[in-house]
């Protein structure tokens, strides 16, 4: 059936399953490649979008769940996003499989909660596998893109 | 008909090279935009220079420490560089294959790419003296120019490409002195990173092509066992499902998108055939190893230093102890998959996350009835590799799928048969035994493993009987422990369970063995463990360097908050030394580390960010390993099949801090993706002992209780 999406800004048409995890819009109907696939029932991260501002595992959120909401994956970040320059300077990917899900979830975090203490920061970013093991420049990465977000406000 | 440069989805965000990069090639197509100056170097006129590298870059940076390694001999600047792997051809073999595995990424093609980026540099200033008239050794390359400094002429190498191109090249070109090199044992930036933060499609999940259509397998759950048959229907009643074709182990669904085949693949109705392991189980398998342990059994020696039998019969006691390890899943985080286009010229393309590129090229060209010349494998970057990707399991049943339905195929499998197919860590068991002598020495060290023989499954010429299987023993042969007497010795208790290396292979559960039963000695000859080590190691100051340092730096013997205990391990593989000391808790019943220090001693380095970066991950999968992973066999198959029960480390279980210390001893350079991973789990299990008093012979942790 047609369901229209919005993603990143933008009304999108597609032909498909209203029963299709999100994760199957976005890359193989869409062109969005930056969400990934890892496991399919939720539990990597990998595909982490925003769905109205919050974290979600797009391979486990149907589309009929998400039409009418403001779908924002990696692409929509626009590339030197405060978080995205924050991976950089900490040099955080390794394979880089799942940093696009971890940068969603980072900004995910630094919109609900600016100035995260070290522990909300783990278990802010918990949800989200990487096999690489990057997680200390994660953390280190979220607090220097909490710190720089923070000086774009007060600045 | 593809040419030269070939960009998938158009982007150029990945951008495939699909001609040989062979030098001759490009001399005799000298208007070609691109002109290869050696076979690993491309140089486009606008300056780039393109490094066509032997190497997979799977997340541990092998492709910036080829660009740094390459801009400093050439003398360009690191932005100016791009890296790709290359296609299978001589110049990228190693013995004969061209692969990725054993940490030897740099320390292998140190020396040759400065040699071939050296004589590309000598051709590029002959080209410009040429053309200038004046001797090239008044000449000099800096910054991506050739410049005669007396004349004050300068001239791009994008614009000499072409003349250096049809040059011959100098046997034995000089190489830069160290003040010369840039970037060399510098921090840089990665150069696959940009990318990868933007979400730019760089995998070979990513890949489109047109026409494409999508294929997800089914798979056997019973490890081997041959499809029998299947009810097509079951399948193509799913909307979007194309057809289902017969593959090595399964069926392909093929359908218009992932979806709709992952759909297909899970409704089809499907039958194999019965194998005589239909209802093997861990159990079973870890009573056959232990019965390797016992006296009946036959084991190869790998080790036989001294007199043992003498030295144990002369000791005041010996200590003994029997351990277990588990099989291992690699899990790299991209399922696999690849693309498969069959083209109108004979050739098929396929797009792939390989480590082992001949090894795949060979298994995709038997399935297609093509020579191997005629699969161009294109080798993307890798979501993961950890050695999974070093086996060719997954490439002939896209290749069939693609020849049956006629179209280009984007094949994978689902996360449950990634973990299904085997070909993971071997399990082992071990017996190990120490003579001490009545003044608290050890006087002798016997280590018996015992379990399935890595090479005998992963090999493709597999193991004859009787032969040593080098990762059965790894580390513990090697170990520079010297006491008077020292045997090592296996027995091969085979598994219908296939085996692949896993990052640090054999070094990971011998690692664990030895070096928790050295601080199981410490603690019987009533010793710190720390200083049992450096009696064994008195002979060897390169040891002794390391674990001084780490235990100096971790604080060894300094007061702890209550409740904490450190734990060290050494380890030596793939060339380096390494030793880690960790400070473990237990919070609500359960191990904690908050802090690892490393000290890694690999001779020297190139990228230091990229050793600090491996050793992160390395202490990270170690510690995930040893608190949770293992793959438990049930019904003939894999009991774990995704991440709800096969718990990969999550951030609130990393490590509070890691400390690493490099320390370049000038000795042959060694490896470094895998040597940290090893003394993890020994250190953090060592720690734990401490704080309980108890060993702990068999992993992971997640079996045991802690009070």
């Amino acid at each position: 059936m047609k369901i229209t999406l919005k993603v990143n800004g933008q009304s999108r048409a597609i032909e498909a399953d209203p029963e299709m995890p999100l994760l199957w819009a976005l890359r193989d109907f869409l062109g969005l490649k930056g969400a990934k696939y890892g496991c399919g029932i939720g539990a990597c991260g990998a595909c982490t979008v925003h769905v109205n501002g919050r974290a979600m595992r797009s391979c486990a959120v149907p589309l009929k769940a998400v039409v009418g909401d403001e779908i924002r994956t990696i692409e929509g970040l626009g590339g030197d996003h405060p978080v995205q320059q924050a991976w950089l300077e900490e040099q955080v990917p390794q394979c880089g499989y799942c940093q696009t899900g971890q940068i969603m979830q980072a900004v995910a975090l630094l919109e609900k909660t600016p100035r995260p203490t070290d522990e909300q920061i783990r278990q802010g970013m918990n949800g989200v596998l990487c096999r690489c093991g990057t997680y200390p420049r994660i953390e280190a990465a979220v607090r220097r893109a909490a710190d720089a977000l923070a000086t774009k406000v007060e600045g | 008909m593809l040419t030269r440069r070939d960009f998938v989805l158009g982007s150029g965000a990945l951008a495939v090279a699909v001609s040989l990069p062979l030098r001759a090639e490009a001399g005799s197509d000298a208007a070609a935009a691109q002109a290869f100056v050696t076979a690993f170097l491309e140089v486009s006129p606008d300056g780039r220079v393109t490094l066509h590298s032997p190497t997979t870059e799977m997340g541990q940076g092998t492709h910036t420490g080829h660009a740094v390694i390459i801009a400093d001999e050439l003398g360009v600047d690191l932005e100016r560089v791009s890296v790709v792997t290359a296609e299978p051809a001589d110049p990228f073999r190693r013995n004969g294959q061209m692969g990725s595995g054993g940490s030897w990424g740099v320390r292998a093609w140190y020396q040759p790419l400065r040699k071939a980026t050296a004589q590309a540099r000598e051709v590029l200033i002959a080209a410009a003296a040429t053309q200038w008239s004046v001797p090239a050794a008044e000449c000099m390359l800096e910054r991506g120019e050739v410049v005669h400094a007396a004349s004050q002429r300068r001239q791009g190498i994008g614009g000499l490409a072409a003349a250096a191109a049809a040059l011959p090249l100098p046997a034995e070109p000089p190489l830069r002195p160290k003040s010369e090199l840039r970037f060399t044992g510098r921090k840089v930036p990665r150069v696959d990173l940009p990318a990868k933060v933007r979400g730019e499609p760089v995998f070979a999940s990513d890949v489109e092509r047109p026409g494409m259509v999508y294929a997800c397998a089914r798979l056997t759950d019973v490890f081997g066992a041959e499809l029998d048959s299947f009810d097509r229907e079951s399948a193509t009643a799913v909307s979007g499902v194309l057809d289902v074709v017969a593959i090595p182990g399964g069926a392909a669904v093929v359908a218009t998108n992932s979806w709709a085949a992952i759909q297909g693949a899970e409704k089809l109705r499907i039958r194999f055939k019965p194998t005589p392991h239909d209802k093997l189980d861990s159990a079973t398998i870890s009573r056959q190893m232990r019965v390797g342990l016992g006296e009946g059994a036959q084991p190869i020696s790998a080790r036989a230093d001294g007199d043992w039998a003498a030295v144990a019969k002369a000791a005041e006691r010996v200590v003994e102890a029997d351990y277990e390890a588990p099989y291992l899943s690699h899990s790299p985080m991209e399922p696999w998959n690849c693309t498969v286009e069959f083209g109108g010229d004979g050739e098929v393309h396929i797009w792939a996350p390989v480590q082992t590129q001949d090894r795949n090229r060979n298994a995709a060209a038997a399935a297609a009835g093509l020579p191997a010349e005629k699969v161009r494998l294109h080798t993307t970057l890798l979501g993961g590799g950890f050695g999974r990707r070093l086996g060719s399991d997954g490439i002939a049943a896209a290749v069939v799928t693609a020849r049956a339905v006629k179209r280009p195929v984007k094949f994978f499998w689902r996360r449950e048969d990634e973990f299904g197919q085997g070909w993971y860590r071997p399990a082992q068991v071990a017996r190990l035994k120490a003579a001490l002598d009545a003044d608290g020495r050890v006087s002798g060290l016997h280590v018996r493993t015992a379990g399935p023989a890595l090479s005998a499954s992963f090999s493709p010429q597999g193991l004859p009987a009787g032969q040593l299987d080098g990762s059965s023993v790894q580390t513990i042969r090697e170990s520079r422990y010297k006491p008077a007497a020292f045997h090592v010795e296996w027995v091969r208790v085979d598994q219908p369970v296939s085996m692949a290396p896993w990052r640090a292979v054999g070094a990971t559960q011998n690692g664990y063995f030895l070096e928790c039963f050295i601080d199981e000695v410490a603690r019987a000859a009533n010793k710190d463990p720390y200083q049992l080590r450096r009696e064994l190691l008195a002979h060897d100051p390169r040891a002794l360097n390391v674990i001084d340092t780490a235990a100096k730096a971790a604080g060894w013997g300094q007061p702890l908050p209550k409740g904490r205990a450190l734990g060290m391990a050494f380890v030596e593989c793939y060339g380096s030394l390494c030793a880690e000391v960790a400070e473990v808790s237990l919070r609500d019943g359960k191990p904690f580390v908050h802090r690892v220090v490393c000290a890694l001693d690999c001779g020297s380095i190139v990228l230091p960010d990229g050793v600090r970066s491996q050793v992160e991950g390395g202490i990270v999968q170690g510690l995930s390993a040893v608190l949770g992973e293992a793959v438990n066999i049930g019904a003939g198959g894999a009991v774990e099949r995704n991440f709800d029960t096969y718990p990969l480390l999550r951030i609130t279980q990393s490590p509070e801090r890691i400390e690493t210390i490099i320390i370049e001893s000038g000795e042959a350079m060694g490896g470094v993706g895998e040597p940290p991973l090893p003394p993890l789990a020994p250190a953090v299990v060592n720690a734990l002992a401490a704080l309980t008093g108890k060993p702990i012979r068999e992993l992971p942790l997640s079996r045991h209780r802690f009070a």
